[in-house]
Protein backbone atom coordinates (compact mmCIF):
# COMPACT_ATOMS: atom_id res chain seq x y z
CA UNK A 1 0.00 0.00 0.00
CA UNK A 2 3.01 2.96 0.47
CA UNK A 3 3.72 2.46 -3.21
CA UNK A 4 0.47 3.20 -4.05
CA UNK A 5 -0.38 5.52 -1.69
CA UNK A 6 2.47 7.88 -3.58
CA UNK A 7 -0.02 7.65 -6.67
CA UNK A 8 -1.97 10.56 -7.31
CA UNK A 9 -5.34 8.93 -8.14
CA UNK A 10 -4.92 7.12 -5.21
CA UNK A 11 -8.18 6.47 -2.56
CA UNK A 12 -8.41 5.13 1.09
CA UNK A 13 -10.85 2.27 0.64
CA UNK A 14 -13.43 4.13 2.54
CA UNK A 15 -13.46 7.30 0.91
CA UNK A 16 -13.36 5.56 -2.26
CA UNK A 17 -17.03 3.53 -1.10
CA UNK A 18 -18.29 6.59 -0.15
CA UNK A 19 -17.16 8.21 -3.47
CA UNK A 20 -18.54 5.41 -5.42
CA UNK A 21 -21.78 5.30 -3.39
CA UNK A 22 -22.38 9.01 -3.69
CA UNK A 23 -22.23 8.68 -7.69
CA UNK A 24 -24.94 5.59 -7.60
CA UNK A 25 -27.22 7.72 -5.30
CA UNK A 26 -26.89 11.07 -7.38
CA UNK A 27 -27.27 9.14 -10.29
CA UNK A 28 -30.76 6.92 -9.04
CA UNK A 29 -32.19 10.71 -7.37
CA UNK A 30 -31.62 12.18 -11.23
CA UNK A 31 -33.31 9.41 -12.58
CA UNK A 32 -35.95 9.80 -10.27
CA UNK A 33 -36.52 12.90 -11.06
CA UNK A 34 -36.62 12.33 -15.26
CA UNK A 35 -39.19 9.63 -14.64
CA UNK A 36 -41.49 12.22 -12.16
CA UNK A 37 -41.27 15.23 -14.96
CA UNK A 38 -41.78 13.20 -17.84
CA UNK A 39 -44.21 10.65 -17.61
CA UNK A 40 -48.07 10.55 -17.10
CA UNK A 41 -48.91 7.93 -15.27
CA UNK A 42 -49.56 8.27 -11.92
CA UNK A 43 -48.53 5.36 -10.88
CA UNK A 44 -44.86 5.03 -12.91
CA UNK A 45 -44.59 9.00 -11.05
CA UNK A 46 -45.06 7.37 -7.66
CA UNK A 47 -42.49 4.56 -8.59
CA UNK A 48 -40.46 7.10 -9.75
CA UNK A 49 -40.18 9.45 -6.16
CA UNK A 50 -39.22 6.19 -4.69
CA UNK A 51 -36.60 5.58 -6.80
CA UNK A 52 -35.27 9.15 -5.58
CA UNK A 53 -35.88 8.03 -2.03
CA UNK A 54 -33.62 5.24 -2.68
CA UNK A 55 -30.46 7.29 -4.18
CA UNK A 56 -31.33 9.76 -0.92
CA UNK A 57 -31.04 6.42 1.69
CA UNK A 58 -27.92 5.12 -0.33
CA UNK A 59 -26.22 8.68 0.26
CA UNK A 60 -26.75 8.76 3.79
CA UNK A 61 -25.67 5.23 4.35
CA UNK A 62 -22.21 5.72 3.17
CA UNK A 63 -21.92 9.19 4.86
CA UNK A 64 -22.91 7.19 8.20
CA UNK A 65 -20.29 4.80 7.68
CA UNK A 66 -17.73 7.00 6.26
CA UNK A 67 -18.22 8.87 9.73
CA UNK A 68 -18.43 5.47 11.78
CA UNK A 69 -21.54 7.36 13.03
CA UNK A 70 -24.97 5.78 13.55
CA UNK A 71 -26.87 8.65 12.76
CA UNK A 72 -27.05 7.70 8.97
CA UNK A 73 -28.42 4.53 9.38
CA UNK A 74 -31.03 6.29 11.37
CA UNK A 75 -32.20 8.44 8.83
CA UNK A 76 -32.31 5.95 6.34
CA UNK A 77 -34.96 4.01 8.87
CA UNK A 78 -36.45 7.59 9.12
CA UNK A 79 -36.27 8.14 5.27
CA UNK A 80 -38.00 4.64 4.52
CA UNK A 81 -41.20 5.61 7.47
CA UNK A 82 -41.88 8.29 5.30
CA UNK A 83 -41.58 6.25 2.36
CA UNK A 84 -44.54 4.38 4.00
CA UNK A 85 -46.55 6.79 5.14
CA UNK A 86 -46.24 9.20 1.37
CA UNK A 87 -47.07 5.20 -0.13
CA UNK A 88 -50.20 5.39 1.71
CA UNK A 89 -51.03 8.68 0.94
CA UNK A 90 -50.20 8.34 -3.00
CA UNK A 91 -51.98 5.12 -3.58
CA UNK A 92 -54.99 6.99 -1.75
CA UNK A 93 -55.01 9.70 -3.78
CA UNK A 94 -54.85 7.68 -6.75
CA UNK A 95 -57.22 5.70 -5.98
CA UNK A 96 -59.67 8.66 -5.77
CA UNK A 97 -58.43 10.25 -8.73
CA UNK A 98 -58.88 7.15 -10.67
CA UNK A 99 -62.48 6.13 -9.35
CA UNK A 100 -63.40 10.09 -10.71
CA UNK A 101 -61.71 9.83 -14.28
CA UNK A 102 -61.12 6.16 -14.78
CA UNK A 103 -57.94 6.80 -16.05
CA UNK A 104 -54.45 7.15 -14.52
CA UNK A 105 -53.61 10.14 -16.90
CA UNK A 106 -52.30 13.56 -14.81
CA UNK A 107 -53.45 14.88 -17.75
CA UNK A 108 -56.89 14.27 -17.06
CA UNK A 109 -56.91 17.15 -14.58
CA UNK A 110 -55.54 19.19 -16.77
CA UNK A 111 -58.54 22.05 -15.48
CA UNK A 112 -56.41 22.57 -12.52
CA UNK A 113 -54.11 24.68 -14.76
CA UNK A 114 -53.35 28.10 -14.19
CA UNK A 115 -56.49 31.01 -15.15
CA UNK A 116 -54.49 32.03 -18.44
CA UNK A 117 -52.50 28.67 -19.85
CA UNK A 118 -54.34 26.87 -23.08
CA UNK A 119 -55.84 23.45 -22.39
CA UNK A 120 -54.10 20.27 -22.60
CA UNK A 121 -54.71 18.71 -26.31
CA UNK A 122 -53.48 15.00 -26.95
CA UNK A 123 -52.32 14.78 -30.19
CA UNK A 124 -53.70 11.56 -32.46
CA UNK A 125 -51.66 8.91 -32.03
CA UNK A 126 -51.03 5.66 -34.55
CA UNK A 127 -52.39 2.72 -33.23
CA UNK A 128 -50.44 -0.11 -32.59
CA UNK A 129 -49.88 -3.10 -34.49
CA UNK A 130 -51.71 -5.93 -32.19
CA UNK A 131 -49.89 -8.65 -31.04
CA UNK A 132 -51.27 -12.66 -31.59
CA UNK A 133 -54.74 -13.51 -31.77
CA UNK A 134 -57.38 -10.94 -30.14
CA UNK A 135 -59.02 -13.14 -27.50
CA UNK A 136 -62.78 -14.70 -28.30
CA UNK A 137 -65.91 -12.96 -27.30
CA UNK A 138 -67.81 -14.65 -25.00
CA UNK A 139 -71.29 -15.06 -25.96
CA UNK A 140 -74.19 -12.78 -25.01
CA UNK A 141 -75.82 -13.86 -21.96
CA UNK A 142 -78.67 -12.54 -19.41
CA UNK A 143 -80.48 -9.18 -19.81
CA UNK A 144 -78.17 -6.03 -20.51
CA UNK A 145 -77.78 -3.74 -17.35
CA UNK A 146 -78.78 -0.26 -17.42
CA UNK A 147 -76.61 2.10 -16.80
CA UNK A 148 -77.50 5.76 -15.80
CA UNK A 149 -77.01 8.26 -18.76
CA UNK A 150 -74.62 10.72 -16.91
CA UNK A 151 -72.42 7.48 -16.19
CA UNK A 152 -71.80 6.99 -19.70
CA UNK A 153 -69.91 10.61 -20.69
CA UNK A 154 -66.91 9.54 -18.49
CA UNK A 155 -66.58 5.66 -17.57
CA UNK A 156 -65.53 3.38 -20.46
CA UNK A 157 -68.07 0.78 -21.00
CA UNK A 158 -65.98 -2.28 -20.28
CA UNK B 1 -9.58 13.69 -22.25
CA UNK B 2 -9.63 15.57 -19.06
CA UNK B 3 -11.82 14.55 -16.50
CA UNK B 4 -14.45 17.14 -16.49
CA UNK B 5 -14.98 16.57 -20.37
CA UNK B 6 -15.39 13.43 -20.13
CA UNK B 7 -18.43 14.12 -17.48
CA UNK B 8 -19.95 16.17 -19.97
CA UNK B 9 -19.59 13.62 -22.63
CA UNK B 10 -21.04 11.31 -20.77
CA UNK B 11 -23.77 13.25 -19.08
CA UNK B 12 -24.82 14.79 -23.39
CA UNK B 13 -24.78 10.74 -24.07
CA UNK B 14 -26.83 9.91 -21.45
CA UNK B 15 -29.17 12.57 -21.88
CA UNK B 16 -29.84 11.52 -25.74
CA UNK B 17 -30.39 7.80 -24.48
CA UNK B 18 -32.97 8.62 -22.03
CA UNK B 19 -34.64 11.10 -24.28
CA UNK B 20 -34.63 7.89 -26.89
CA UNK B 21 -35.67 5.32 -24.19
CA UNK B 22 -38.75 7.56 -23.19
CA UNK B 23 -42.06 6.49 -24.97
CA UNK B 24 -43.03 9.50 -27.29
CA UNK B 25 -45.96 8.63 -28.94
CA UNK B 26 -44.22 7.33 -32.55
CA UNK B 27 -41.37 5.19 -32.77
CA UNK B 28 -38.67 4.58 -29.88
CA UNK B 29 -34.98 4.07 -30.76
CA UNK B 30 -35.02 1.66 -27.72
CA UNK B 31 -31.53 -0.22 -29.00
CA UNK B 32 -29.82 2.63 -30.03
CA UNK B 33 -30.98 4.47 -26.45
CA UNK B 34 -29.68 1.46 -24.43
CA UNK B 35 -26.05 1.55 -26.69
CA UNK B 36 -25.63 4.97 -26.11
CA UNK B 37 -26.31 4.60 -22.29
CA UNK B 38 -24.44 2.27 -21.87
CA UNK B 39 -21.80 4.21 -23.10
CA UNK B 40 -22.42 6.33 -21.16
CA UNK B 41 -22.37 4.26 -17.53
CA UNK B 42 -18.94 3.22 -19.26
CA UNK B 43 -17.72 6.54 -19.18
CA UNK B 44 -19.67 8.09 -16.43
CA UNK B 45 -18.54 4.50 -14.29
CA UNK B 46 -14.74 5.93 -14.71
CA UNK B 47 -15.27 8.77 -11.65
CA UNK B 48 -15.29 5.55 -9.36
CA UNK B 49 -12.33 4.56 -7.57
CA UNK B 50 -10.92 0.91 -6.48
CA UNK B 51 -12.16 -0.33 -3.69
CA UNK B 52 -8.82 -2.20 -2.55
CA UNK B 53 -9.94 -5.62 -3.16
CA UNK B 54 -11.41 -7.14 -6.74
CA UNK B 55 -14.06 -9.24 -5.24
CA UNK B 56 -15.09 -5.53 -3.76
CA UNK B 57 -14.42 -4.00 -7.15
CA UNK B 58 -16.86 -6.92 -8.74
CA UNK B 59 -19.99 -6.72 -6.62
CA UNK B 60 -19.76 -3.04 -6.26
CA UNK B 61 -19.53 -3.11 -10.19
CA UNK B 62 -22.21 -5.24 -10.47
CA UNK B 63 -24.88 -4.23 -8.36
CA UNK B 64 -23.94 -0.32 -9.28
CA UNK B 65 -24.98 -1.02 -13.15
CA UNK B 66 -27.93 -2.92 -11.85
CA UNK B 67 -29.26 -0.57 -10.08
CA UNK B 68 -28.54 2.01 -12.34
CA UNK B 69 -29.82 -0.11 -15.63
CA UNK B 70 -33.02 -0.98 -13.81
CA UNK B 71 -33.67 2.54 -12.92
CA UNK B 72 -33.68 3.86 -16.21
CA UNK B 73 -35.98 0.62 -17.45
CA UNK B 74 -38.19 1.49 -14.78
CA UNK B 75 -38.48 5.34 -16.11
CA UNK B 76 -38.79 4.29 -19.75
CA UNK B 77 -40.76 1.41 -19.92
CA UNK B 78 -44.30 2.12 -21.52
CA UNK B 79 -45.61 -0.55 -19.49
CA UNK B 80 -46.46 0.07 -15.89
CA UNK B 81 -46.46 -3.26 -14.83
CA UNK B 82 -42.78 -3.56 -16.40
CA UNK B 83 -41.92 -0.21 -14.13
CA UNK B 84 -42.96 -2.24 -11.35
CA UNK B 85 -40.88 -4.98 -12.22
CA UNK B 86 -37.91 -2.76 -12.49
CA UNK B 87 -38.13 -1.16 -9.73
CA UNK B 88 -38.08 -4.19 -7.57
CA UNK B 89 -34.80 -4.83 -9.47
CA UNK B 90 -33.95 -1.62 -8.92
CA UNK B 91 -34.71 -2.16 -5.01
CA UNK B 92 -32.63 -5.51 -4.66
CA UNK B 93 -29.71 -3.82 -6.11
CA UNK B 94 -29.65 -1.24 -3.61
CA UNK B 95 -30.02 -3.32 -1.21
CA UNK B 96 -27.37 -5.03 -2.07
CA UNK B 97 -25.28 -1.75 -2.06
CA UNK B 98 -27.07 -1.47 1.52
CA UNK B 99 -25.02 -4.81 2.46
CA UNK B 100 -21.83 -3.61 0.66
CA UNK B 101 -21.38 -0.40 2.75
CA UNK B 102 -22.20 -2.34 5.99
CA UNK B 103 -26.08 -1.51 6.82
CA UNK B 104 -27.23 -5.53 7.52
CA UNK B 105 -30.32 -4.39 9.12
CA UNK B 106 -31.22 -1.63 7.24
CA UNK B 107 -30.71 -4.09 3.61
CA UNK B 108 -33.42 -6.44 5.22
CA UNK B 109 -35.75 -3.81 5.86
CA UNK B 110 -35.61 -1.96 2.73
CA UNK B 111 -36.61 -5.61 0.93
CA UNK B 112 -39.17 -6.52 3.67
CA UNK B 113 -40.93 -3.13 3.60
CA UNK B 114 -40.78 -2.45 -0.26
CA UNK B 115 -41.63 -5.84 -0.93
CA UNK B 116 -44.73 -4.84 0.08
CA UNK B 117 -44.71 -1.79 -1.51
CA UNK B 118 -43.99 -3.11 -5.14
CA UNK B 119 -47.14 -5.73 -4.49
CA UNK B 120 -49.71 -3.42 -3.65
CA UNK B 121 -48.08 -1.20 -7.13
CA UNK B 122 -48.62 -4.27 -9.38
CA UNK B 123 -52.20 -4.65 -7.76
CA UNK B 124 -52.93 -1.62 -8.49
CA UNK B 125 -52.14 -2.11 -12.33
CA UNK B 126 -53.85 -5.19 -12.46
CA UNK B 127 -56.83 -3.03 -11.20
CA UNK B 128 -56.21 -0.30 -13.16
CA UNK B 129 -55.31 -1.88 -16.05
CA UNK B 130 -56.98 -0.44 -19.38
CA UNK B 131 -58.99 -3.06 -21.24
CA UNK B 132 -59.12 -1.70 -24.61
CA UNK B 133 -55.34 -1.98 -25.07
CA UNK B 134 -52.18 0.54 -23.94
CA UNK B 135 -53.07 4.13 -22.45
CA UNK B 136 -52.35 7.14 -24.46
CA UNK B 137 -50.89 8.23 -21.08
CA UNK B 138 -47.81 5.61 -21.20
CA UNK B 139 -47.33 5.49 -24.48
CA UNK B 140 -46.84 9.79 -24.58
CA UNK B 141 -44.15 11.82 -22.07
CA UNK B 142 -44.20 15.28 -21.05
CA UNK B 143 -41.45 16.94 -22.79
CA UNK B 144 -39.01 13.95 -23.00
CA UNK B 145 -36.31 15.78 -24.22
CA UNK B 146 -36.32 18.78 -21.76
CA UNK B 147 -36.77 16.35 -19.01
CA UNK B 148 -34.14 14.32 -19.75
CA UNK B 149 -32.06 16.79 -19.97
CA UNK B 150 -32.87 18.47 -16.69
CA UNK B 151 -32.56 15.37 -14.96
CA UNK B 152 -29.14 14.48 -16.44
CA UNK B 153 -27.56 17.56 -15.83
CA UNK B 154 -28.61 17.24 -12.15
CA UNK B 155 -26.77 13.76 -12.20
CA UNK B 156 -23.47 15.77 -13.79
CA UNK B 157 -23.68 18.65 -11.46
CA UNK B 158 -23.89 15.96 -8.16
CA UNK B 159 -20.97 13.99 -9.75
CA UNK B 160 -19.02 17.04 -10.03
CA UNK B 161 -19.79 18.20 -6.66
CA UNK B 162 -19.17 14.40 -4.91
CA UNK B 163 -16.05 14.69 -7.26
CA UNK B 164 -14.96 18.09 -5.49
CA UNK B 165 -16.01 17.13 -2.05
CA UNK B 166 -14.60 13.69 -1.83
CA UNK B 167 -10.94 14.18 -2.28
CA UNK B 168 -8.21 11.52 -1.53
CA UNK B 169 -6.41 13.38 0.67
CA UNK B 170 -9.55 13.57 3.20
CA UNK B 171 -8.87 11.72 6.84
CA UNK B 172 -10.40 7.91 6.46
CA UNK B 173 -11.63 5.97 9.42
CA UNK B 174 -9.04 3.27 10.16
CA UNK B 175 -10.72 -0.24 10.16
CA UNK B 176 -10.29 -0.62 13.89
CA UNK B 177 -12.39 2.01 14.80
CA UNK B 178 -14.51 0.68 12.14
CA UNK B 179 -14.86 -2.78 13.95
CA UNK B 180 -15.52 -0.53 17.06
CA UNK B 181 -18.24 1.38 15.44
CA UNK B 182 -20.70 0.70 12.83
CA UNK B 183 -19.38 -2.36 11.50
CA UNK B 184 -19.29 -3.76 15.32
CA UNK B 185 -20.70 -7.47 15.20
CA UNK B 186 -23.45 -6.40 17.40
CA UNK B 187 -24.59 -3.91 14.50
CA UNK B 188 -28.21 -4.19 14.96
CA UNK B 189 -28.52 -3.86 18.86
CA UNK B 190 -26.46 -0.88 18.53
CA UNK B 191 -28.68 0.21 15.88
CA UNK B 192 -31.40 -0.07 18.16
CA UNK B 193 -29.97 1.48 21.11
CA UNK B 194 -28.95 4.67 19.28
CA UNK B 195 -32.47 4.63 18.05
CA UNK B 196 -34.36 4.00 21.20
CA UNK B 197 -31.91 6.11 23.31
CA UNK B 198 -30.33 9.03 21.83
CA UNK B 199 -33.35 9.45 19.25
CA UNK B 200 -36.36 8.24 20.91
CA UNK B 201 -38.22 11.51 20.38
CA UNK B 202 -37.49 11.16 16.71
CA UNK B 203 -38.90 7.40 16.85
CA UNK B 204 -42.12 8.50 18.65
CA UNK B 205 -42.40 11.46 16.27
CA UNK B 206 -42.17 9.19 12.99
CA UNK B 207 -44.45 6.42 14.53
CA UNK B 208 -46.91 9.82 15.19
CA UNK B 209 -46.56 10.57 11.27
CA UNK B 210 -47.34 6.37 10.22
CA UNK B 211 -50.43 6.82 12.18
CA UNK B 212 -51.57 10.12 10.34
CA UNK B 213 -50.60 8.86 7.09
CA UNK B 214 -52.80 5.49 7.76
CA UNK B 215 -55.90 7.60 9.15
CA UNK B 216 -55.36 10.56 6.12
CA UNK B 217 -54.90 7.53 3.45
CA UNK B 218 -58.43 6.13 4.53
CA UNK B 219 -60.26 9.34 5.21
CA UNK B 220 -59.37 9.90 1.88
CA UNK B 221 -60.62 6.77 0.21
CA UNK B 222 -63.66 6.95 1.78
CA UNK B 223 -64.55 10.75 1.70
CA UNK B 224 -63.82 11.63 -1.66
CA UNK B 225 -63.38 8.16 -3.47
CA UNK B 226 -66.87 7.13 -3.69
CA UNK B 227 -69.41 7.56 -6.66
CA UNK B 228 -68.59 11.04 -8.79
CA UNK B 229 -70.78 13.80 -7.28
CA UNK B 230 -71.68 16.51 -9.26
CA UNK B 231 -68.74 17.78 -10.35
CA UNK B 232 -69.43 19.72 -13.42
CA UNK B 233 -66.06 20.55 -13.85
CA UNK B 234 -63.80 19.89 -17.48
Amino acid sequence: MPAAAKHPLFMHPETALLNNCLLVGAALFGLGAIGFLSRRNMIVMFLSVEIMLQGASLSLAAWGRFHNDFGGQTFVLFVIAVAASEAAVALALILTLYRRRCSLDVAAWHFLREADQPPFRDAPLPDEPAVGEPDPPLAPAGVRPRRPEEESQWRPEI
Amino acid sequence: MSNPQILMLSAFLAAVAIWLMLPRGGARGRWAGAALGAAALGLWLSRTHGLGHWTADGVFYALAAAAIVSAVGAVTSPNPIYCAIWFGMTLLAVAGLLLLVGAQFLAAATVLVYAGAILVTLLFVLMFAQPEGRATCDRVSWEAGLSAAAGIALVGILSAAVGSAVSPTIAAQSPQALAAGVLDPRQTARLGEELFGRRLIAVEVVGTLLLAALVGAAVIVNRFGGRRRDDQKS
